[in-house]
This record gives C-alpha cells, structure tokens and sequence, in this order.
C-alpha cells in the first residue's frame, strides 16, 4: 500500500500516534463512581463466580481495543489517501506523452474532443502502473514540467493541468533517461518522431473541418488608405462542403459569401473593405458540419478612417494643396497662419513653414516650423545636405523610397528631445537623417503624435518625387494611428512594447509579463487583442489560427481508435477497480466498524 | 438518615389504634394472656388428660373412682392458659441505614407495631436491637402501660456496625428464656450466613416469625458502568465493572438470597414475610396478622 495523500514518513508518524493515542485512551481509566451498598455480600459472591470467566473477559477488553484500533487506523490510513499495489504486478514506471497540438481539440463523433479522449486514456495507463512504480506525464506542447518520474498523484495532478495548445509548434519532448514504459497518445496530425519503442495510442477519428488558413489586411500599395482582406479557406472534411464565409466590421452588416468547397480545395478571396469603417474585423466560416471550431473564425484591425478631417496651414503650397485634395476620403481645409486659432479643429494638423505659439489639439505634420515655444528650437540652418539613412520599416516611409532626394536647405535642431516642454516623454525618433547626423525628418510618439520635416518643401524637390503622395499618405495614418494589427497565433505572444497591458476584444485584462523591452502574454484564443504600453504607444495583435496544418485535422497516418500491441496489452491487464477510492472503503469501514462498537457497548458485549 | 423524635407520631399511632381494632376483628373472642400456649398441669380448670400417680405427689388430684375401679392411682390432668414471651429482635447494624424511607426506620415502626399489639394483648414482649450482638436491649414488658416505654426504647435506637445474628441470638438466649415466639425484622445481610443464627433458634426450640426487608433498589439496582461499591457496614469497598448481565446475576442472586431465607423458614414451619420499603408498614402487619402466627 502506498499513500497519496501524505509522504511515507508522515502517515507513519500519524498512524503510529494513533496507535498510541487509542492505547493511552483504553488505559486512562476514569475514577469510578462511589456508591454505597448496604452489604457487598452478595456482590462479592457474585464477583467470585464471574472470576472464572476472566479469560472471556480479558477476550471482550481485547476485542474492544482491536475494534477502536482498527477503526482509528482506518481514517487515519483514509486520510493518507491509500492505494494498493496490484498482486502479482512488478514495479512498472510509465511516462504517458500526450498530444496536445491544435487539431486534439476536434469533436468525435461522440461529443468528446479527441483530447478528451486522450486524458482519459492517460489516466487510465496512470491507474493501471503498479502503486510503488513511477509516473511521469508529458506533452508535445511543453506544458508539463520536465523531470524525473515521480508519483501517481503528481502525474494526475499534471494531466489535470495540461490543455489544448493551439499555437506553438507541437514536438515529441525529450525522454527521461529511466527505465519506463512509453505510451503516446496521439492524433497522428500534427506530431510524429515518436521513438519506436513508445507504445502509440491513437485517438484519432475523421471529422469534418472547414477553416480559415490565412486572414490579413493590407493596403494597397497604389492606394495606403484602402485595404483589401485577404482570406483563404480550406475544406479538411472528408465531403463537399457547402461554406459561408461572413466578414463583420465594428459599425456594418458585414460581407456574406457562400462558396461549395470539394474536399481538400482551398480557396483564396480578395474582399474590399472600403465599406468597413475602422475597428476590428471578425471573419467566420460556417458549414453544415464543423468538428474543430478554432479555425472557424478570424480577426483583423482596419485602420483607415472613412473620412478623415485634415487642416492645412500654409501660407501657400501647390504641392500639398494638390496632393491632399487628390487623397480620397479625406476632408481638407486649408488656413492661411494668419487666420489660424487655436479653436480650428481637425483630425490632423499639418503646419507648412508655420507653428502656433500651442501645440494643437491633436496630431500634426510639421514642414521646417519656425522655433515656438513648445518644439525644439532651430540651432543652424544646413545647406545642401545629404539623405544617406532612412529607415523604412518605420510605417511612415513604408513603400517610400528617397534615393532621389535632394534639399537646399534644412534646419538643424537639437535632437533630442523633441519638446522644449517635455524633454521626458518628448523622446524623438529619426526616420531620415541626413549627413554630419542631420535629422530631417523625425517622429514623436506622444498622445498627439508629430512628425517634424526639418526642410521646407520648396527647398526640395521631394514634392516631385513619386513617393511624396505615399509619404503623405503614410504621415497622415501613422498620424492617425493607423496600423493593422500585429499578426500572432496562439499562444504565447510576444509584442514589442514593454511593461505593456493587454485587453481583449470585450475589453477584460489579459495576464500579461514584462521580458526586457517586451511584454508577454498568453493567448489561448484567436482574438484581437489591444497592446497599451508607456506613454502612448499602442498596438493591435490579430491572434489567428489561421495555418493550413492545424486545420488539416484528417491528415494523419493512424487509424481510427489504433492501439499498438504493447498498450493493448496494458489496456487489457487493467483492473478496473477503487485502487484510489480506497480512503473511500477504509472510510466506511470505519464507520461500520463504529457502528458495531456502538452496538456492543450498549448490549456490554464488549466491556 | 434514620428518623429521631418523628418515628412514632399521632399519624403512627392512630395506625397502631386501627390495626389492633382490625387484630381483634380478625381472631373473634380470643382471650388477652391466654392464647399462647396450653400447658397441662395439676391446676386449672379444663380437664385434659390422665397419667399414673408416683410417689410423693399432691394427692388432691387422684382420681378415687378410678382408683375404686381399676385399684390404681391415677392423676387428673388439667390444662393451664400460659402468656408465651414474644422477642421482637430488629435488625441494627450499618446495613439497615440505606433507601428511602431508610430500612432501619421502616423495621423499627414494624418492631414498635407488633409490639404495641403484644401489650395490648397482655402479652410479654421483648425488645431487642442487633448487629454484631445485642445492640439495644428493653427487657420483658407487659401491659399497654408499657407502649411509650418501648417506643422511647425505639425511637433512642440507632444502626451501628456488621451484622452478627448468631453471636446475638447466643447472647441471648444464653440466659435462660422461656420458649416464645421470636420475630425478627432485618435484611439477613449477615456475613456469617443466616443459618447459623436460624439453627440456633431452633436449637431453644423458639418459634420464629422472620420479616425481610430490602429496597426496591437492592433487589435491582441502578449503576453506572464503572463503580466503587461501598460496605455500608464494614466500610470495605470494591471496584465493580457494571454490565447488564452482571445486573441481572446479581438481581438472580438477590432472589435466590431471599428465597433461601424463606425457605429455611417455610421447612422449619416457620413464619417468613418478605417486603419491600416501599410497601407501607400497616399493610405488612396486616399481612403478618394474615399469616395467622403473631395472633393465635
């Protein structure tokens, strides 16, 4: 017998006090009643012939102490939560890997989930081992803790803990160097590389599965402020499929498209969402019959506004006149400085060689700004400088190529910070720098975000440039923060913002931790996902399943409800019994027993 | 606690008055003083039988027609009326102070009945308190003068020590008594055994009448698992693990105990009436009276 609840220490110590405490009590006698006689004549006589039945009596006393013995070791053997070993069974130590990629997550035609299925037959492999041997549970997506084998209640205690892992990339993980019995327990679809001496269970069984295998928003590159979806869909059953794709905006009906899918097609739709206005994006598959939901939906951010209102000041410039009014959904007024208050409202600001003496009341796009109180001042004015270095990961010169810039003249301002007012939270970047480390265009990402041109337009020869309308473009939808989501799957999701708090889509706090500039959280649905860091940095992540792999879930080499020989053989020596429900019995024992000490004390049988 | 001073009061004796009236309703027209016990002597009046002459006897009651006829000296035999002594022995020792009412007080108010109907009947009664002797002693009385005599004697009695019924039957009968009948009011809680004592009554070839007292609670008694019992007389105690069937033994024992006194009176012809305390005293004379013994 072996004990779960407590280490073999312990429930000695507990059962040997027991023993102790129960002896102590039938020899801590209390002092007899008084009672006066008128002659214990006739007691005596009596008491003399009962001497003759000492030995019987003596018998009765050791029966009653057996009795309360028996019952006190029984809740205090209850209370170590005991097992026994099966007779006859050597010490087995078995290590049950168990897979838990994505596609474990699909129905069976019974209602359970193949993972379901899974657990229960590791805990029936983890039941069988022998009570003194070792268990050790694993999994493909590394959720158990690696190590040694340790007990039975350890390794249920793990198994209890283990779920689904739709992200990642499942593995067969690394054995202990001990001697065991293997067994996997596997679909087939995701993991192979299992050694040949594991004993592989299958709990695969077809299903049928249609699934978004890819979902993106991307602007065009012709035209930044127009997105197209890009969705891709794949039929895994083993029939046609009739599906019906549905995209939901924030603020319309959506798109619905049905489409007959035969098995394994897939098919790539190119949805426009100029009808979308800007918000999350919900994308979802529907068919007759669908085993594994978590590829039926997906999720994007559109960042574009339907209509946005930008204020020019300018004391005159054709060229961003002329671009602005060609921008489509985009409502511009334009201000001579002179006429500027600071009542004009905007989305967006853009100040041509002009700055207010405040900062305006949301963010601006500023072209060699003469020195104001709240912006960095103008330390010298540089002629003809160089653009050798510009970064164009940075989504303000995404698609913008500036090879062919050429500048009479920029300003140079001490860079950074790039707020006289707030040398803190100002903190500038330079996305073109010029030669001598000449910043010549520099962003700010504050609330209110900035974006400084240290040269003026008609001392360049950027307005002719091709990407000049791009720029603008760019400028004004970083301005806008307009950036589709970060792109992730499942699981444990890196952003690159630091001490970071991450809502999702119904706004609730998701764990999330700090690793060095990063923050890290666990997302264990596909959902949009809004990253806030410090200051005013924020960012979207799309957590999508969206993988052709995972939503291949009868692609696999195994057939259905498949047991190798070797865990047949376990399966079939298993002895279906209350090997840890023995508390249980000792428990009712203990209860019997009392019962039958209640009885024989009242009938003096047993005193 | 025995009762001092409160034993025989009006409520008692208005008891006694009724049952002596109820003594003289039971035995129609018998006579004061000469009920006991006939003796046949040369005086009286009732002829009662002849016997041979022998030289040197009073004349007076030859029968001369006889001797006329048959030529030989034959006496004439008359009976004579004589008072028998009653010996009221009540049981004193430390066994008798126990239950309530306490056994003492209930064998004193049966000594102070009977003897109450002795006097009145012109009957010499003794008085005697035992335990491991005489304890209490009012010699021979007669009279009805004699009453509250005997009922100080009573009343100043109090229970003390073992019980030995022999060693007082010894002592007293030792001194020359005349044949009578003894009554004898205690438990029979003796440690020498009953017998003995019973023997030597027979031995004096006295007449006894055994009255057995015991309460409810000795017969069958209520205690607590584990117990000290208590010697009320030798003050000896012994530890006693109490189980039902151990009750029930001694219940069996204490009847056999009782059964074996009165069957030692009922062979020897003897009077024997067992009661409890809880039975009220003038209904236990009354039984005595019934029993035909104490009233002739």
């Amino acid at each position: 017998m072996i004990f779960l609840g407590m280490g073999a220490g312990l429930i000695g110590a507990l059962l040997g006090t027991t023993v102790l405490a129960v002896i102590y009590l039938y020899w801590l006698k209390p002092p007899p009643q008084r009672v006066v006689v008128p002659s214990t004549l006739l007691w005596n006589r009596l008491l003399k012939e009962k001497k003759r039945n000492t030995f019987i009596d003596r018998l009765r006393w050791w029966l009653s102490l057996m009795l309360a013995l028996t019952i006190g070791l029984s809740v205090a053997a209850g209370i170590g939560r005991p097992e026994l070993s099966s007779p006859g069974q050597g010490i087995r130590n078995i290590t049950v890997v168990i897979d838990n990629s994505a596609t474990m997550a699909t129905f069976t035609a019974a209602g359970f989930t193949r993972w379901e299925r899974a657990v229960a037959h590791a805990g029936r492999f983890l039941r069988q081992g022998s009570a003194s041997g070792k268990f050790l549970i694993l999994d493909t997506s590394g959720q158990a803790p690696p190590g040694e084998p340790g007990d039975r209640r350890a390794a249920l205690e793990v198994l209890a803990g283990l779920t689904v892992s739709l992200g990642g990339v499942p593995e067969f993980p690394d054995l202990p160097e001990v001697e065991s019995e293997v067994f996997f327990i596997s679909d087939g679809v995701m993991v192979d590389g299992a050694p040949p001496e594991a004993a592989l269970i299958s709990v695969f069984e077809p299903a049928h599965n249609v699934g978004i295998t890819a979902f993106e928003i991307e602007a065009l590159p012709s035209e930044p402020t127009r997105y197209n979806a890009f969705v891709q869909i794949k039929n895994a059953s083993p029939v046609t499929e009739q599906v019906t794709l549905r995209l939901s905006g924030s603020d319309n009906e959506g798109i619905r498209d049905t489409l007959t899918l035969q098995t394994g097609e897939t098919r790539a739709h190119l949805i426009d969402l100029s009808g979308f206005g800007r918000g999350p994006v919900r994308a979802v598959v529907t068919a007759d019959s669908d085993a594994f939901s978590a590829d039926d939906y997906a999720y994007g951010f559109l960042p574009v506004r339907t209509q946005t209102r930008v204020a020019l000041i300018t004391p005159g410039s054709l060229y961003l006149e002329n671009v602005l009014a060609d921008q489509p959904k985009l409502s511009l007024e334009v201000i001579r400085p002179a006429q500027y208050n600071a009542l004009v409202s905007a989305d967006v600001y853009i100040f041509d060689r002009f700055a207010p003496p405040q900062a305006p009341r949301g963010p601006a796009l500023l072209f060699l700004p003469p020195d104001a109180a709240w912006l960095t001042p103008t330390l010298s004015v540089v002629e003809v400088p160089d653009a050798p270095g510009w970064n164009p990961a940075h989504p303000v010169l995404r698609f913008v190529a500036l090879e062919d810039l050429r500048i009479d003249r920029a300003a140079r301002i001490a860079a950074p910070p790039f707020f006289a007012d707030a040398p803190g939270d100002g903190a500038a970047t330079q996305i073109v720098v010029g030669n001598r480390a000449l910043p010549l265009v520099l962003v700010s990402d504050r609330e209110d975000r900035i974006v400084r041109v240290s040269f003026a337009l008609e001392d360049s020869n950027f307005p002719l440039q091709p990407s000049f309308p791009i720029f603008l473009a760019n400028a004004l939808g970083w301005l806008m923060d307009e950036q589709v989501a970060l792109a992730r799957v499942p699981g444990r999701v890196e952003v690159p913002l630091p001490r970071a708090v991450v809502t999702d889509l119904e706004g609730n706090d998701i764990v999330a931790w700090p690793l060095s500039d990063r923050t890290v959280f666990l997302a264990e649905q596909p959902g949009l996902y809004t990253v806030a860091g410090e200051g005013y940095s924020r960012l979207r992540v799309a957590v999508n399943l969206a993988s052709t792999e995972r939503s291949s879930v009868n692609d696999s080499e195994l057939a259905s409800g498949e047991i190798t020989a070797a865990a047949s053989t376990v399966l079939a020596g298993a002895e279906p019994g209350p090997n840890d429900e023995l508390w249980i019995v000792l428990l009712l024992l203990a209860l019997v027993l009392v019962v039958a000490e209640w009885i024989t004390y009242h009938r003096r049988l047993t005193i | 606690m025995s009762e001092k001073g409160t034993l025989f009061d009006d409520e008692f004796l208005k008891k006694l008055e009724y049952l002596n009236l109820v003594s003289n309703h039971m035995i129609p027209g018998h006579m004061h003083g000469e009920h006991r016990a006939k003796k046949k002597t040369d005086s009286g009046i009732e002829f009662a039988d002849y016997r041979q002459y022998v030289s040197g006897e009073d004349t007076k009651n030859v029968d001369w027609r006889t001797y006329l006829r048959l030529d030989k000296l034959i006496l004439r035999l008359f009976e004579e009326e004589a008072d028998l002594p009653i010996y009221i022995f009540f049981d004193a020792s430390g066994s008798m102070e126990y239950g309530a009412p306490v056994k003492f007080d209930y064998a004193r108010k049966i000594a102070a009945a009977l003897c109450y109907v002795g006097l009145l009947n012109q009957d010499r009664v003794n008085l005697v308190g035992f335990a491991d002797g005489i304890a209490h002693e009012l010699s021979a009385r007669r009279g009805k003068h004699q009453v509250w005599h005997a009922f100080r004697f009573l009343e100043e009695a109090e229970p003390h020590g073992a019980t030995a019924m022999e060693k007082a039957f010894k002592a007293f009968f030792s001194s020359r008594r005349r044949r009578g009948l003894v009554v004898v009011v205690s438990d029979f809680l003796d440690e020498q055994g009953f017998s003995r004592a019973f023997d030597m009554l027979r031995y004096f070839k006295q007449d006894l009448f055994a009255v057995h007292i015991h309460t409810p609670e000795e017969a069958h008694p209520d205690l607590p698992d584990e117990v000290l019992l208590e010697d009320a007389e030798l003050g000896t105690s012994q530890r006693v693990r109490v189980t039902p069937a151990l009750l029930e033994a001694y219940a069996e024992q204490f009847e056999e105990h009782c059964e074996e006194v009165g069957g030692y009176c009922r062979k020897n012809g003897w009077g024997y009436l067992r009661t409890t305390t809880d039975v009220p005293f003038e209904d236990l004379i009354l039984q005595v009276f019934r029993q035909g013994r104490f009233l002739k």
